[in-house]
């Protein structure tokens, strides 16, 4: 075993036997790289049946953004979505707090995840071509999910994310302009009408696991809530999750129109190539405020980091996208 | 009066450091890329000690214009700063209360072009 808090790895001990038996012996226990919010460690576990190759995901010190889901709600959205055969790692259960903070895990899988990778390496280029066939069939599985069975979720449509934004944006206590424009837009823009899905809230490049053959399983689930099925749909087009592909609108991987066009005969449903714009728009909104109000958490002393530091300044990147669209708009 | 380096030749310094003799080193990919972002933030430093104020002003004189604002601008940096502040806290005021001054969008687009000059000029090129 190597690389743990030794407290870590003696309190998760007994958090596994329940799920593996009293039979295990932790191999090895690795905090992985990257997750600004969220501790992931690697966990080789034997066990009577074999080795497993295991993934725990634990909070991180810090309060978590307010459309966070907590933890064990994360890990019940995990489960159904795999129920229903959602691609996702298999979860194999909650583990409840581990020295003062909950965890929960899940199978460890391989593939690609940095987005900067998967738009670009030429061994990902088949990857590339399937993906956006693959990604609308997850995200019509993912749309398929009854309600009933994640009654904790929450949320809306297009005036209640506005009106979430509008309100991160005052908590900034710094004047947007750009932002309040896109805002008025998109509030004078918003559908009357529409139909409430279960949403992942962060369907994008970056968050899925891609292997040569494709989309391998969907990560990420802690921004799942009740949204209009478009909102989903569009947040991968989403410039900044083109990671300099600027060009492929599908997440620098492909083009808008297959991937439509199959969540649509997949899902029942109608979405447009303007519902998917006027979301698009609303997207940037999302991460221009997502990217200062996590500059806050920085700024306040809650999470020392030059990276979320620097993203205060790069929300200019959203700003500018944003009044781009707005010109074309109209 | 300090000696120099100046500011912004004290941030290249630095950054040309972290950049040269640090990043080299580095195996852990987590760290490697904070190294970077910091070298990024410290590029951002620089660009604004050497061409921040003269854009400052170019926005004061924008946001004045559109906002029928007259009567004379600031001279120094910290002066133009506050009125920038103010000034914008008005724009995204009236925006807010549907009285979006004619010509915002222009302004906006140009001034925010400017910001990225400071924040991320490579980005700005990727839409030429």
């Amino acid at each position: 075993m190597s690389g743990a808090e030794p407290s870590f790895a003696e309190a998760l001990r007994p958090h596994l036997v329940p799920l593996f038996g009293n039979d295990i012996a932790v191999e090895r226990l690795a905090l992985l790289p990257g997750g600004a919010s969220k501790e992931a460690w690697a966990l080789d576990l034997r066990t009577p049946d074999g080795k497993r190759e295991l993934l725990v995901r634990r909070a991180g010190g810090g309060v978590i953004h307010s459309q966070t889901l907590p933890l064990q709600s994360e890990y019940r959205v995990v489960a159904v979505a795999y129920e229903v055969g959602v691609r996702v790692p298999r979860p194999y259960g909650y583990l409840g707090e581990i020295a003062g903070r909950p965890a929960f895990v899940t199978e460890r899988v391989a593939g690609e995840t940095i987005g900067r990778r998967i738009v670009q390496h030429p061994e990902l280029a088949g990857a590339r071509a399937a993906l956006p066939v693959q990604m609308a069939e997850e995200l019509a599985k993912i749309h398929a999910i009854p309600a009933e069975r994640v009654p904790f979720l929450s949320g809306g449509g297009a005036r209640d994310v506005l009106v979430r934004l509008e309100r991160e944006l005052d908590a900034l206590d710094e004047p947007h302009p750009a932002i309040e424009l896109g805002l008025a837009w998109a509030a004078h823009n918003a559908p009357e009408h529409h139909e409430t899905v279960v949403a992942h809230g962060d369907f994008r490049i970056g968050n899925l696991v891609v292997t040569e053959a494709g989309l391998a399983y969907v990560l990420d689930w802690e921004f799942a809530h009740l949204g209009d099925p478009a909102e989903d749909v569009a947040w991968p087009l989403v410039r900044a999750w083109r990671f300099g592909v600027d060009h492929l609108r599908l997440g620098g991987i492909g083009e808008v129109e297959p991937y439509l066009e199959r969540y649509n005969a997949l899902a029942g449903r109608d979405i447009s190539a303007r519902s998917l714009a006027y979301w698009e728009i609303v997207g940037n909104l999302k991460w221009a405020i997502g990217a200062l109000t996590q500059s806050r958490r920085h700024l306040s002393g809650q999470q020392k980091s030059v990276e979320l530091a620097v993203l205060g300044r790069l929300a200019a990147e959203m700003e500018f996208e944003l009044l781009q669209l707005l010109e074309r708009a109209g | 009066m300090q000696d120099r380096p100046h500011a912004a030749e004290l941030a290249e310094a630095v950054r040309e450091f972290i950049e040269t003799e640090i990043l080299p080193g580095i195996e852990d990919p987590r760290l490697r890329f904070r190294a970077l972002v910091a070298a990024n933030g410290l590029g951002i430093l620089e660009r604004e000690l050497t061409i921040g104020p003269p854009l400052v002003r170019r926005e004061v004189e924008s946001l004045a214009r559109l906002l029928g604002r007259e009567g004379p601008i600031p001279d120094d940096v910290d002066g133009l700063r506050r009125w920038a502040r103010d000034l914008n806290r008005e724009l995204a005021r009236r925006i807010r209360a549907g009285e979006t001054p004619e010509g915002a969008l222009a302004h906006l687009v140009a001034t925010v072009a400017d910001k990225l000059r400071i924040a991320s000029p490579r980005y700005l090129t990727r839409y030429r």
